[in-house]
């Protein structure tokens, strides 16, 4: 239904939107995730030409939205937009919010908007407050208004531009509650969010956005569980890193010290936890000869809680007898696990932590 | 307010010894008096005088060290004299002998500072109806009319004038003079609002003479060559005195007065008497029927108020339309409409109200014979015009930028986010300034009166000139200008309450209350 290819989108110098071809057909759910600033949402906003993409081409049911003299207004009447800060019309009531599309666009009389518009609002909870304002609402109240307005316009796909970025935990269940019922009821969504295990539950399809294009696709389970690059996975995992580069023996081993304990704090790592990663790295770093360029990085996944050092040395080979090293033997009795191999011209250390 | 009071009060003691608190010209009265034998220190006194009067020319030619104070008009002087303000006014024997006759706190000195001649003025390319006027002029004086005129109208006492009724026609090309009607007894308003006084009866004749009808232009003395030069009026009749300076700007008639330059000062001994209620109160009535109702003068004042309404009305409505069609050009995305409404607003902001209003009427519609009142409409609905185009803006910029993304995404056309969703809730936010604007209009035109137009202010500044008193006839004005900003305030504020969604849901919230009150 829509169909995109070679979507890009500049803010000047800065290419937010590099090159996206996709295609979503009807009654899919498709989930975009991916880190803050990567175009999620500016990927969305081009869509229904919010945002003015810089190239490429947007395809509505094989109609060119791109194209000159093309009727946007209509198009859009059937692609509705849930906005991350609500934006019901603030100087309508609840109601009137939901039948000013359906009588000024869709040419319905006023009754016959008034009736479709309390069912839709019976549908999401909200016909109680039928005659409120929407500053007498809050925000859950708010954002499922906005999904009825959507709704009163019989759209054919609905956009979600983050809608429970801006709502508390409590709220959060209930717009949800909300989307997956429309989800069941075979209406085509798609869905920028950051509410991973709701994303994975009621999507089709997700979409990892990075570097400006669709860097990974699949179902829940081939992103969620077996994501097969590096980013997605590190996303998923929520992996945090601190890397420190060594380009002679000189190196400043507080300086190295004090970034390793600074990366603990923030991810609030227990100090015994703490002081077993600086003594490994101390070890590990006793066990080298060759410190032209030494690689040393730690990984944190907020997600397992497993935490692994990567050393990564430029030299030649460690022998066999290295496998003998007391300091070798006390580096493996405090890891879980570890493993050797030479790359490039690089030995590799992998230890896990925990 | 207690000073002008005392001051009615005063009169009203001393009414009895009016005429004979006057005194008279003893010497010579068609002589000059040496300056250095002056009976009283001008060089060294506050001075008043009218501005743009030869008299204010002759201060400061000959008594640069004075203190001048200049008035838009003599009367103006006159009170500043009363209250304090400066101890002398100089001005002509007829305006000093009305002042003083109606005054016996003020005192009319014998010396004479200058003798000018009172002519008529002419638009320089006239020179036709120049020589029809001297024609005339002449006539009347070899039948002894002017004379004549000179005594009805030069009384020293307090007795009606005697008027003489001419037969004018009624058709044709009417004769057009320019008079600045608060200087009596050469040119006022009578109790029907008609212009008398030896001037007024003079235009009249002259226009008999001439076989054509005549109509009057009050406007402030500063005005006057102005509007002739602008050929706004034919002649000035309007004890004016042909100066050189003036002649460089236009011509004059034969002499038909020989006009004197005297000085007023206060009575040496104005004041004492012991105050009494009923004197205080016999007096503020005395003084509000002189000034309200004597002559049917609400009526004046009911008229100066309808003009005030109606200029602020269709100022308001030109201004806010127009404000609008500014307001959408600034905010256009063509750089050639932005630029040329921006400079519109820095202009139309950057001029006082007054001085565009003169700039238009002398000289925008030079040589146009237009309704002044239309002049000062345009003149106030440009003004209003920049500043409300400046608040449409901010109030449009004001709405959140969700709204209009949200209308946008539901598939309304620009227009149509613009008409259902922004403009509402932007009309909400300029309701509280567009009042303030609004009531700023309503004060401001009370500078009509520089073009000519009677209204609410200009009114006061009439009765005035006839009662010297200031109090009655600025309370009356300063309470109905009150009076209009209350209404158009009440008005708005009206108009705010049905604009508003929030005082509805209150009310409804209020009255779900009060039901669940009454029936637990």
């Amino acid at each position: 239904m829509i169909r995109t290819e070679h979507l890009s989108k500049s803010y000047g110098d800065l290419a937010v939107l590099k090159d996206v071809n996709t295609e979503i057909r009807r009654g899919e759910v498709v989930s975009i995730i991916g880190p803050s600033g990567t175009g999620k949402s500016t990927f969305l906003r081009c869509l229904n030409l919010l945002e003015k993409p810089s190239g490429g081409c947007i395809f509505f049911k094989d109609v060119n939205l791109l194209a000159k003299g093309a009727a946007i207004s209509r198009v859009r009447q059937k692609m509705g937009m849930v906005f991350q800060s609500f934006n019901l019309y603030a100087h309508l009531t609840v109601l009137e919010n939901l039948t000013l599309g359906p009588q000024k666009l869709l040419g319905q009389s006023r009754a016959e908007a008034e009736q479709k518009a309390f069912a839709l609002l019976r549908l999401v909870g909200m016909a109680e407050k039928a005659h409120s304002y929407p500053d007498e609402l809050s925000g859950g109240q708010k954002q499922r208004a906005a999904i009825a307005r959507c709704l009163a316009m019989e759209p054919e796909v609905i956009l979600f531009d983050e809608p429970t970025s801006a709502l508390d935990p409590t709220m959060v269940s209930e717009v949800l509650a909300v989307i997956r019922r429309l989800a069941k009821e075979g209406m085509t969504m798609l869905i920028v969010t950051h509410e991973m295990e709701f994303a994975r539950n009621i999507s089709t399809r997700v979409f990892y956005m990075d570097e400006g294009v669709i860097y990974e696709e699949g179902t829940p389970e081939q992103i969620f569980d077996n994501p097969e690059k590096e980013k997605t996975r590190a996303f998923i995992n929520r992996i945090r890193s601190v890397h420190y580069h060594i380009g002679s023996p000189d190196y400043d081993l507080y300086a190295m010290n004090a970034e390793i304990e600074a990366f603990c704090d923030r991810h609030l790592l227990a100090r015994n936890t703490c002081a077993d990663v600086l003594s490994l790295a101390e070890e590990v770093l006793l066990l080298q000869r060759d410190f032209s360029s030494i690689d040393l990085t730690l990984h944190y996944s907020e997600k397992t809680g497993e935490l692994d050092l990567l050393c990564a040395a430029a030299g030649a080979p460690a022998g066999g007898e290295a496998q003998d090293d007391i300091g070798w033997k006390l580096i493996k009795s405090r890891c879980a696990d570890s493993q050797y191999s030479y790359e490039d011209g690089k030995n590799i250390l992998w230890l896990k932590i925990r | 307010m207690q000073n002008k009071l005392l001051v009615s009060l005063v009169l009203c003691l001393m009414i009895v010894a009016a005429c004979s608190g006057i005194c008279l010209a003893a010497a010579s009265p068609y002589e000059v008096t040496p300056y250095d034998q002056l009976s009283f220190d001008l060089a060294h006194a506050r001075v008043g005088v009218m501005t743009g009067s030869t008299h204010e020319t002759l201060m400061k030619t000959s008594f640069p060290t004075a203190d001048l104070h200049s008035y838009d008009s003599t009367m103006d002087a006159v009170a500043a004299l009363k209250a304090g303000h400066v101890d002398a006014v100089v001005t002509v024997y007829p305006t000093a002998l009305n002042v003083a006759k109606h005054n016996p706190d003020l005192q009319l000195l014998p010396d004479v500072l200058e003798l000018q001649d009172t002519a008529i003025a002419v638009n320089k390319e006239n020179t036709e109806l120049l020589e029809q006027i001297n024609a005339v002029l002449a006539q009347l004086e070899q039948d002894g009319t002017l004379e004549d005129m000179v005594r009805r109208w030069m009384k020293d006492d307090l007795s009606p004038y005697e008027q003489v009724e001419l037969d004018l026609p009624q058709e044709g090309q009417p004769l057009r003079v320019a008079v600045d009607a608060t200087r009596e007894p050469f040119c006022f308003k009578d109790a029907d609002g008609n212009v008398a006084g030896l001037d007024g009866e003079l235009a009249r004749r002259i226009a008999l003479a001439l076989g054509r009808p005549v109509k009057f232009s009050d406007m402030k003395f500063s005005a006057l060559i102005a509007a002739l030069q602008s050929n706004k009026a034919d002649v000035i009749i309007s004890m004016m005195n042909a100066t050189d300076e003036r002649r460089k700007s236009v011509n004059f008639s034969s002499t038909y007065y020989k006009q004197r330059t005297v000085i007023l000062v206060r009575a040496e001994d104005a004041g004492g008497g012991a105050f009494s209620f009923s004197d205080f109160w016999s007096n503020v009535s005395d003084s509000f029927y002189n000034n309200i109702i004597f002559e049917h003068r609400y009526l004046l004042i009911i008229d100066g108020l309808k003009v005030t309404l109606l200029i602020t009305a269709l100022s308001c409505i030109a201004g806010t339309l127009l404000g609008a069609l500014i307001c959408l050009m600034r905010m256009s995305k063509k750089k050639g409409l932005k630029r040329f409404a921006q400079a519109c607003i820095s202009v139309l902001r950057g001029l006082p109200v007054l001085v565009l209003l003169m700039f238009i009427y002398y000289v925008v519609f030079a040589e146009v014979d237009i309704d002044p009142v239309l002049v000062a409409v345009v003149a106030f609905g440009l003004n209003f015009a920049a500043y409300v185009s400046e608040m449409f803006r901010a109030a449009i910029l004001s709405v959140d930028r969700g709204q209009r993304e949200a209308g946008i995404a539901g598939g309304f056309t620009p227009g149509q986010t613009f008409f259902y969703i922004v403009l509402p809730q932007a009309v909400r936010q300029v309701l509280p300034v567009y009042k303030g604007e609004l009531i700023s209009l309503a004060k401001m035109t009370s500078v009509v009166g520089y073009i000519a137009v009677e209204d609410l202010t200009k009114v006061s500044d009439l009765i005035r000139s006839r009662t010297f008193d200031a109090f009655f006839p600025l309370l009356a004005t300063a309470v109905l200008y009150l009076l209009i900003s209350w209404l158009l305030l009440l008005l708005l504020e009206g108009l705010e309450r049905k604009t508003d969604p929030q005082r509805q849901a209150r009310k409804r919230l209020r009255r779900s209350l009060q039901d669940q009150e009454q029936s637990a």
